[in-house]
């Protein structure tokens, strides 16, 4: 199947501190991906992202999960928006998640617990790309492992409705917990989505989102020559 | 009695690698990979699927399943998680129609590639 030989990304670990990123980034690298996002790395974690990009055969990329708190969300979104890392929020309850997709800067907005036609219009005129964590089918069973499959045929649908970007995810915290490219599309069929529409959640979005973050991005359409 | 050749299931043979704390035995394997497949699609999907663990030697085995529902059959293995308190992932190394290829193609061909020496990540 030439549709698996991309560059696929996982955006969304948390390895353990110590030599979790490395050992992860190993094994990974194994499975068949291009690059993993830490999430809020530590200050050691910084290290081993700071060696990954000097390599250039395995990236690490950082993941700033800013907290689904009332309060402090549109600010820390503003404040966090012109750093190199990826943005995520991880959905909470409708008016956060509405706070989250309005706010510009905004990348990922991962497995909102409601989600509806608004917001959906809303993360699509903002370009904020939908994650799907492929880790909570794994790791529940039986009635929350059923929940979180509605929820995401649910968010599948208004993704495909408005042309909002998705993103696949298995959330891993350990080396144990990542999955190859091919499972997470077979994992990801179960909700309904096509291998054409995975392909894209862990390697199109993902680069697209990169590309985005890089330097050298003005705005959608515009390219420096 | 048998069943007529041409009234048997196509079948597929999934070659998979075990990455676990502890060694598994086939036995816990068997039983695992049946209450996951069996917790995702019911039982109704797992005779549909067709299943059974045929080799595990605590690191490679084959599994075989119907043709047309390899991708249930990777993804119920995919959602293996522990067995019996160990943790353990479970990666589907490739697909085959005969055992023979699954062993050669997938298995052997992966011990011969670990055996090189391997650029480490650093």
């Amino acid at each position: 199947m030439a549709l698996f030989d991309g560059k696929f990304y996982d955006f969304y670990t948390h390895p353990a501190p110590g030599n979790g990123v490395a050992l992860m980034a190993a094994v990974a690298k194994k499975y068949g991906y291009s690059g993993i996002a830490v999430t809020n790395p530590t200050a050691n974690d910084q290290d081993i992202v700071d060696i990954a990009d000097k390599t250039g055969d395995f990236s690490i990329f950082q993941v700033f999960e800013i907290p689904a708190k009332r309060a402090k969300l549109r600010d820390e979104i503003k404040k966090h928006k012109e750093d190199a890392g990826i943005l995520i929020v991880k959905g909470a309850d409708e008016y956060l998640t509405r706070e989250a997709v309005e706010t510009e800067g905004l990348d990922i907005l991962l497995q909102p617990q409601k989600f509806n036609n608004v917001l959906a219009k809303i993360a699509s005129d903002n370009s904020v790309t939908l994650g799907f964590n492929i880790g909570s089918i794994i790791h529940t069973r039986g009635e929350a492992r059923v929940r979180e499959l509605v929820l995401m045929r649910a968010n599948l649908k208004h993704a495909r409705k408005y042309g909002i970007q998705m993103i696949l995810t298995c959330d891993s915290h350990s080396h144990y917990d990542i999955r190859s490219p091919r499972e997470m599309a077979a994992l990801s069929g179960l909700i309904g989505m096509t291998e054409k529409e995975a392909f894209d959640a862990m390697s199109t979005t993902p680069l697209g989102i990169l590309r985005k973050k890089s330097p050298d991005y003005v705005q959608e359409g515009i390219e420096i020559l | 009695m048998k069943t007529l050749p041409t009234l048997r299931d196509k079948k597929r043979y999934m070659a998979f690698e075990v990455m676990s704390e502890q060694v598994i035995s086939r036995a816990e394997l068997s039983h695992e990979i049946f209450a996951s497949a069996c917790s995702l699609f019911g039982d109704t999907g797992c005779s549909d699927i067709n299943f059974s663990l045929l080799s595990y030697d605590g690191k490679y085995g084959i599994v075989r399943c119907v043709r047309g529902k390899t991708k249930e059959m990777r993804a119920a293995l995919a959602c293996i998680t522990k067995v019996r308190g160990t943790r353990i992932s479970i990666l589907a190394v490739g697909i085959s129609g005969t055992i023979k290829g699954a062993m050669e193609k997938f298995i052997q061909q992966t011990l011969i590639n670990k055996s090189e020496p391997d650029k480490e990540y650093k």
